[in-house]
């Protein structure tokens, strides 16, 4: 309709707003044009040369809704959220999906190039033929630029050599000569520049040609390994074994396997491995109910003492309010990092100022490490100092949108202080809270840091099938699993356990989600 | 990849900010009055458009032969070394000398030695690692399994290095690496109060006994807790071992925890911690602290703390690991030079390397930056400091850290196994039982 009108009165004025138009048009599709030429000619041909085909993919989603949204006009509005959403894209939506390609890979140590790659390093090995000795090499060359090698026997009976560019070999003897046959002898300094043209080189004539294998070895290396791409095969020169691709790596009839083995898409075996592993018949549910607990009493404990100072500090008769809130929320302020291992010096049991201490006033104190039931205890301490800041910041402001006119009539009505926080304060809290605590417990299930920090999950337990600790959560011990496999780093089978943790918390929020809203319900009921 | 992953990130935030921030006839009435007109300009712009579009599939066929180009174009070859800040200084001077002669670029980046390995790991097969880096033995297995590491030819060099440290860089019978430096644990007491050295674990037992009863020291001797690394001495004094040594390397199958050395070496443990000689819960921090205070005569510690030790200026004396059965056998670590499978000039980087960094002067300036026994035997026989020279004895019958991928399966149940012992919560034959059979279980991958 308004296109309508504008047809209408437009002949009015056309020359001033198509001018007011055309610069901050240019100006878009100059900027597109920038992100494009970035994207698509620097960005993905070189990521998708490195293999890196899903990243590359990723970046070509992003640049064609960056695209659409910015010359579809219907989408104006999306342009204002463009960054927020490539960068979602980029850095949310694309780890995840990356994880859950990963978790059906065979990514990891052992497994890290692409398929060209570990082909070119694996043909590149030499061996040196039976009968052939290995020589020490100078260069010669011609005024012409050929070169040639003089070849000084390293083994026992062999004779020296003279070897051009495309010729046949000469016997000489002795040490190599200023010049020979036409040829001048090379410095060291001269042939720096055509080392890596060198280390190509063949001399002599084929087969029996001589290669430069390193600054003081040459000999008639042979490849050792070479790759029949029509068949997908690799050929050992030496034994004739036949390697075939298997899972990505080259392996022989007789299991004999080739290095490095490269990316491949294996299916579900890691999920298979998963399920199968001793770690799941071992500590595993010690381990989940621990971690579960743990998240638990962290929010619990952080909640209660959060909510504690933060009604004490909401009564307006408390002194020096500002100052003692914004005192407290130091702890928030300070990384655990250096939190967490300050605590751990000071519950250390023989110099630590609270271990010291406790053992001057009561002639015992706890075994903050070494004792499962204390560490535990003492991770729950060490989390509350860490997050008891949060919860106090988040219900001082939820403190004040609890409506002080119900306080009023439960005053007229006579309500205890008691009845007041039970019935007024806590249910108008959680309304507001609830989901936040959700989050606090979702996070602590995952909260790998204080774990680690505190004393690396343990103590161990003792007689596991594999190794696990008395405070570990099933991040923790994931990563154990995962990069203490035996096998270096297993990033395909850490993604596949990820996935796995991911699901069990994502049903743990759903049902905490239900039951939170269930609460919503209930406080609109009132 | 990361870089190129910020750089677009933020090349596309910025970007995206200024487009946004565009007025590009971005009120409601004007944009929709627009598309008549519009249509004019795009027109007229497509043109010059068009060519970015069309032109891009030209580089997306052939980018490889314009990314080799480059540094052809550039004058004359050129290397990059990954070396940790200690080591960088040293190495400056060779570098600079090394392109005065022979117009060589070399460009030494400096990184964290911790984060040498990853780095690695993620450059050099995108095409952006060094030509050499510095780093320790024990990385082989990751990085050879990965196809990350070229072959070294010593030459002529060979015989001027210690074979020890030669050896811990053959990987499969192959060498990887020129080292540097070797590294390993030592005894170190106090002799003012330590009048007679223990050479056997048993004497450190009756000496820590004495000390504690007559109340000279807190602690006769201090461990660790939890630590292998240090208790690996212990236990090969006892006849204990790791992984079996053959002479292709260590052998995975052959798993030593619960060999009956190494269960000797536990009973040992659990006797001085029953009798109270050796206490729970002190970390690597704690042991220094009771030794530099006097709290403690004797415990087990590697150059890297000699600094400390002498600052805190507690008299001190260094010598060789008592044994017991037999001789002690620390771990050695070694650290080296290694060249890149994906270098783009590996023979360069290996003459570099043999003919520039394996010099005395060379390694004598990398051991002056950080004093441990240089694996250059020249320097390493001319070492004054005897201290050092401790350090160096110690270590002459030890045996390489294994850098057989399998190996981090090993530390964490051996590490829970010394830990169980310390808190008394399980008898030592058990603990180390255990540890074996969950290492065992972990390398079959079952």
């Amino acid at each position: 309709m308004s296109t309508k009108v504008s047809e209408l009165g437009g002949a009015s004025a056309p020359l001033s707003s198509f001018t007011s138009n055309l610069i901050p048009f240019v100006l878009r599709l100059a900027g597109l044009a920038l992100i494009d030429a970035f994207s698509l000619m620097y960005m993905l041909p070189r990521l998708y040369n490195d293999g890196i085909w899903y990243l590359a993919a990723a970046i070509a989603i992003v640049t064609v809704i960056i695209n659409v949204v910015f010359l579809v006009d219907d989408l104006y509005p999306l342009r204002w959220i463009s960054p927020g959403l490539a960068l979602m894209i980029l850095l949310v939506i694309y780890p995840v999906f990356f994880t859950f390609y990963t978790a059906f890979t065979n990514y990891g140590d052992g497994h890290l190039l692409t398929k060209p790659q570990a082909l070119q390093i694996i043909t590149r090995e030499l061996y040196l033929p039976e009968g052939t000795g290995t020589f020490k090499w100078t260069v010669f060359r011609s005024p012409e630029g050929d070169l040639a090698l003089w070849l000084e026997p390293t083994s026992e009976g062999g004779t020296a050599l003279f070897v051009p560019q495309d010729g046949e070999p000469v016997d000489v003897s002795g040490e190599p000569p200023e010049s020979y046959q036409g040829y001048e002898r090379l410095e060291r300094r001269d042939i720096i520049p055509l080392l890596n043209q060198l280390s190509d080189m063949k001399f002599g004539v084929a087969p029996d040609q001589f290669k430069i294998s390193s600054p003081s070895t040459a000999a008639q290396f042979q490849r050792r390994y070479v790759y029949d791409p029509e068949q997908d095969v690799i050929v050992d020169q030496v034994s004739g074994k036949v390697y075939r691709p298997v899972e990505g790596t080259f392996t022989a009839d007789d299991g004999d396997q080739l290095r490095p083995g490269y990316q491949v898409v294996i299916g579900l075996k890691n999920f298979q491995r998963l399920v199968t592993s001793p770690a799941l018949r071992g500590p595993f549910i010690q381990v989940f109910i621990w971690t579960i607990l743990f998240a638990f009493f962290s929010v619990l404990t952080t909640f209660a003492l959060g909510l504690f100072l933060a009604i004490a500090f909401n009564a307006p008769d408390m002194p020096m309010r500002k100052l003692s809130r914004s005192i407290l929320l130091i702890p928030y302020a300070i990384p655990a990092f250096i939190s967490v291992p300050i605590w751990v010096g000071m519950l250390n049991p023989h110099l630590g100022v609270i271990s010291t201490n406790l053992e001057a006033l009561f002639g015992w104190s706890p075994a903050w490490f070494a004792d499962p039931t204390w560490a535990k205890i003492g991770i729950i301490l060490v989390n509350l100092w860490l997050g008891f800041p949060y919860m106090f910041l988040i219900t001082t402001g939820a403190l004040q949108a609890v409506p002080q006119d119900m306080y009023e009539a439960a005053d007229i009505d006579g309500a205890t202080a008691w009845a007041k926080f039970w019935y007024l304060t806590l249910p108008m809290l959680l309304f507001s809270v609830g989901p936040l605590l959700v989050a606090s417990f979702a996070f602590n299930f995952n909260n790998f840091v204080i774990i680690d920090l505190y004393n690396e999950g343990g103590p161990p337990i003792s007689g596991t099938p594999t190794p696990a600790g008395h405070t570990d959560i099933l991040v923790s011990y994931t990563y154990r699993l995962a990069f203490a496999s035996g096998r270096g780093a297993d990033l395909g089978y850490a993604a596949a356990i990820t996935m796995a943790i991911f699901l069990i918390l994502a049903i743990i929020v759903f049902i905490q989600f239900r039951y939170t809203n269930m609460l919503e319900e209930a406080s609109e009921n009132v | 990849m990361h870089k190129k992953f910020w750089m677009l990130a933020s090349l596309m935030l910025v970007l995206s900010l200024v487009l946004t921030a565009c007025p590009s006839g971005g009120q409601a009435p004007a944009k929709e009055a627009a598309p008549a007109e519009q249509a004019a300009p795009a027109e007229e712009v497509a043109p010059t458009e068009a060519p970015a579009p069309t032109a891009t599939p030209v580089p997306t066929e052939e980018p490889a032969p314009t990314e080799e180009a480059a540094p052809a174009e550039e004058a004359g070859p050129s290397l990059v070394i990954w070396a940790d800040n200690t080591r960088a200084p040293a190495l400056e001077a060779v570098a600079s000398d090394f392109e005065a002669q022979y117009g060589v670029k070399v460009e030494i980046v400096e990184i964290g030695f911790g984060d040498i390995r990853d780095q690695f790991k993620v450059a050099a097969p995108a095409g952006e690692g060094p030509d050499i880096i510095i780093g320790a033995h024990d990385w082989l297995g990751e990085l050879v399994v990965n196809g990350l590491l070229a072959e070294i030819d010593l030459g002529e060099k060979a015989d001027q290095f210690l074979d020890a440290a030669v050896n811990a860089f053959m990987y499969d019978g192959k060498l990887y690496g020129m080292p540097y430096a070797t590294e390993n644990v030592a005894f170190v007491y106090n002799p003012e109060i330590v009048t007679e050295v223990p050479t056997t674990w048993s004497e450190v037992e009756q000496l820590a006994a004495q000390l504690e009863a007559d109340g000279v020291v807190k602690q006769g001797y201090v461990l660790q807790e939890g630590d292998p690394y240090h208790f690996f001495p212990i236990q090969t004094a006892f006849g204990g071992y790791v992984f079996g040594l053959t002479d292709q390397g260590y052998d995975p199958t052959d798993v030593g925890i619960d060999s009956p050395g190494s269960l000797a070496a536990a009973e040992w443990l659990d006797k001085m911690v029953k009798e109270g000689h050796l206490q729970g819960g002190i970390d690597w921090e704690t042991m220094h602290a009771m030794f530099e205070s006097g709290d403690a005569a004797m415990f087990i510690t590697g150059p890297w703390s000699l600094s400390r030790i002498r600052e805190s200026g507690i008299p001190y004396a260094i010598t060789t690991l008592p044994g017991e059965t037999q001789d002690s056998q620390p771990f050695l670590g070694v650290q080296g030079f290694m060249v890149s499978a994906f270098s783009e000039d590996p023979l360069l980087a290996q003459l570099f390397l043999t003919d520039f960094v394996a010099t005395e002067q060379t390694m004598r300036a990398i051991f002056e930056a950080d004093p441990r026994p240089s694996a250059f035997l020249p320097v390493r026989e001319s070492i004054d400091d005897p201290d050092i020279a401790g350090f160096a004895e110690a270590g002459a019958n030890g045996l390489p850290m294994p850098a057989i991928p399998e190996m981090s399966a090993v530390w964490s149940a051996w590490g829970d196994a010394v830990t169980l012992i310390f808190n008394q919560s399980e008898d030592p034959d058990t603990a180390f039982k255990t540890a074996a059979e969950q290492i065992r279980a972990a390398i079959s991958g079952e």
